[in-house]
């Protein structure tokens, strides 16, 4: 029973997959509103480099958006689709069928990881073409990062879609994520923070995740920028391992106390209030 | 026969609220039974708990032979659900999504032969975003079927139709009972509705079923009195009594002949049962 709902989820995640690439709304929002904004940055950044270390300010900015796409599509377009899927009943319609919420589950990360792959692919296609940045020289590191990453960060966004009350609530639960994303030496390095602030960011995945990122993609002239000045790789695994153990741990109650309160009266009754205001 | 849902002493709180006052249910298999009440009489808690969607307060309660609490997957399987105001799944089309329920069961009908079933065929390629209430509802019952359930779960399926829309899913309803021999369990509010297309229906008023029965028995058990009217001593006189011919009778011996302004009125069953649910509630 467990297999074939995991391939029926499977399939099902590739098919909302497709069915996202075919909603316009959707592709602007979430597809090209990343990769474009990044292209926009490519063209006006042109080919400037950092002083003393021969790499250039883009290429630094592309594995920051590489690192952001894993982390933006896990903890909060994730979450906003669980939030949505309850309000609209799928999650209850996948209740009523045997083996439906473990299907659903495979689905949403299915997808998730299709929207990273994608939008990843996109990412360092812009950069290369576009803004003449390098492919990584160490793609092993590369795979097992994002990977890692994308693992670490899944069963995150699925526990924080079972805690968020309501639509309304993702838009506050992005907040902490976008301060999370300047701090964490995706966008610029993390040396530059106050001490206390690196120590912060250092405790989430995101830190890390760009970390081993920067060091598949950019030479060892920029460990100047990076605390301790190395890539400390083995601190990368570490840490997102730990994160995947913490989702792990976290997600499956988190998911089954919210599908088991799931019910026809529940749905009606949250239709009717969004109805009236 | 057998017995499909049993249920004994049911009950169910809010908190201090109590909705389910003991219900006692036993509803056949292969019967087309509905639960008929007022809006808020615990009809859908009810149906929840028989779909172990949620914990009853107390009593004893068995579906297919097992306590919704402790349902599996297998027994999940043989159930068919078909809920209020269903809005999921908008972006998928109505074939594809008909096709991708209907992989997790072993002996699921054939998708195509389920459109047609429910009328759908047209609409097949297209996205159940675009499809009308009715259409929509409709989907919602091939949804429900496709893994050929032994027991179906409609909860007011018919609300919002028109009187057309209405009869044609009742013909559908009654076509997939006597096909594949399914026990059909339906909530309404509506007698008419009750009356037309089950073969029993129990009236849930005040937390406790009031009366159980087939549409007959149910006529005569909710019966309220009649109002005999006449002219006596220039004034207009009123009388409400449970045997409106008694009363006739005893009138005409009174006067010894016509009797001036005689009005029989025997409320319909409708009005019947609205004082019935009037004074349970």
């Amino acid at each position: 029973m467990n297999a074939k709902a995991l391939r029926i989820g499977i399939k099902r995640g590739w098919t909302e997959h497709t069915h996202l690439l075919k909603t316009r709304k959707e592709l602007v929002g979430t597809l090209l509103g990343t990769v474009g904004v990044f292209a926009a940055l490519t063209l006006w950044m042109g080919d400037s480099v950092i002083e003393g270390t021969g790499v250039s300010r883009l290429t630094f900015l592309m594995v920051g958006f590489l690192a952001y796409t894993v982390f933006g599509t896990a903890l909060m377009t994730l979450p906003m689709a669980l939030v949505a899927d309850r309000e609209e009943g799928t999650l209850l319609r996948l209740r009523t069928i045997p083996g439906g919420i473990l299907a659903y589950l495979a689905g949403r990360a299915t997808t998730a990881l299709c929207q990273i792959a994608v939008q990843s692919a996109l990412i360092v296609a812009t950069g290369v073409l576009l803004g003449g940045a390098p492919l990584p020289h160490d793609w092993l590191t590369l795979a097992w990062v994002l990977l890692l990453g994308t693992v670490a960060t899944v069963p995150l966004g699925a526990a924080i879609g079972s805690v968020l009350p309501s639509k309304n609530a993702v838009g506050i639960a992005t907040l902490p994520m976008i301060a999370l994303m300047f701090t964490s030496g995706v966008f610029f390095p993390a040396t530059i923070m106050p001490e206390a602030l690196q120590w912060i960011a250092q405790t989430f995945p995101l830190y890390w995740q760009g970390l081993g990122l920067r060091a598949a993609f950019l030479p060892d002239t920029m460990l100047a920028a990076e605390i301790a000045g190395s890539w400390r790789l083995p601190y990368v695994a570490a840490v997102l391992a730990a994160w995947t153990a913490a989702g792990m741990l976290l997600a499956p109650p988190l998911i089954r106390r919210v599908t088991r309160r799931e019910s026809g009266s529940r749905l009606a009754a949250r239709q009717l209030a969004a109805q009236r205001s | 026969m057998s017995t499909a849902v049993s249920v004994r002493g049911l009950r169910m709180s809010y908190g201090t609220a109590e909705v389910l006052r003991g219900v006692d249910l036993e509803i056949r298999q292969g019967e087309i039974f509905t639960l008929l009440g007022p809006n808020g009489a615990g009809k859908t808690t009810t149906i929840e708990i028989l779909e172990g969607f949620r914990k009853r307060s107390a009593g004893e309660v068995s579906v297919l032979g097992t306590d919704p609490d402790k349902g599996t997957d297998a027994w999940r399987a043989r159930l068919g659900i078909v809920l209020q105001n269903w809005r999921d799944h908008a972006r998928w089309g109505v074939r594809e999504l008909i096709v991708h329920l209907s992989e997790f069961y072993d002996r699921p009908h054939d998708p195509d032969e389920l459109l047609a079933a429910v009328g759908l065929t047209e609409q097949g390629g297209q996205q159940i975003a675009r499809l009308s209430g009715g259409q929509r509802r409709r989907l919602d019952v091939a949804l429900g079927i496709v893994g050929r359930p032994e027991l179906l779960f409609l909860d007011e399926p018919t609300t919002g139709f028109d009187p057309e829309a209405r009869r044609e899913f009742h013909r559908l309803i009654e076509k997939l009972a006597a096909d594949d021999g399914m026990t059909v369990l339906l909530t309404t509010h509506d007698l008419v509705e009750a009356e037309k297309l089950a073969h029993r229906t129990a009236i849930l008023a005040g937390g406790r079923i009031t009366v159980c029965g087939t549409p007959a028995e149910l006529a005569q058990a909710v019966q309220a009195p009649s109002r005999v009217r006449w002219v006596e001593d220039d004034r207009e006189q009123v009388v409400t009594t449970p045997d409106p011919s008694r009363t006739a009778w005893e009138l005409h011996r009174r006067f010894d002949g016509p009797v001036p302004g005689l009005e029989i009125r025997r409320p319909s069953l409708e009005e019947s049962y609205l004082e019935l649910v009037g004074r349970n509630a």
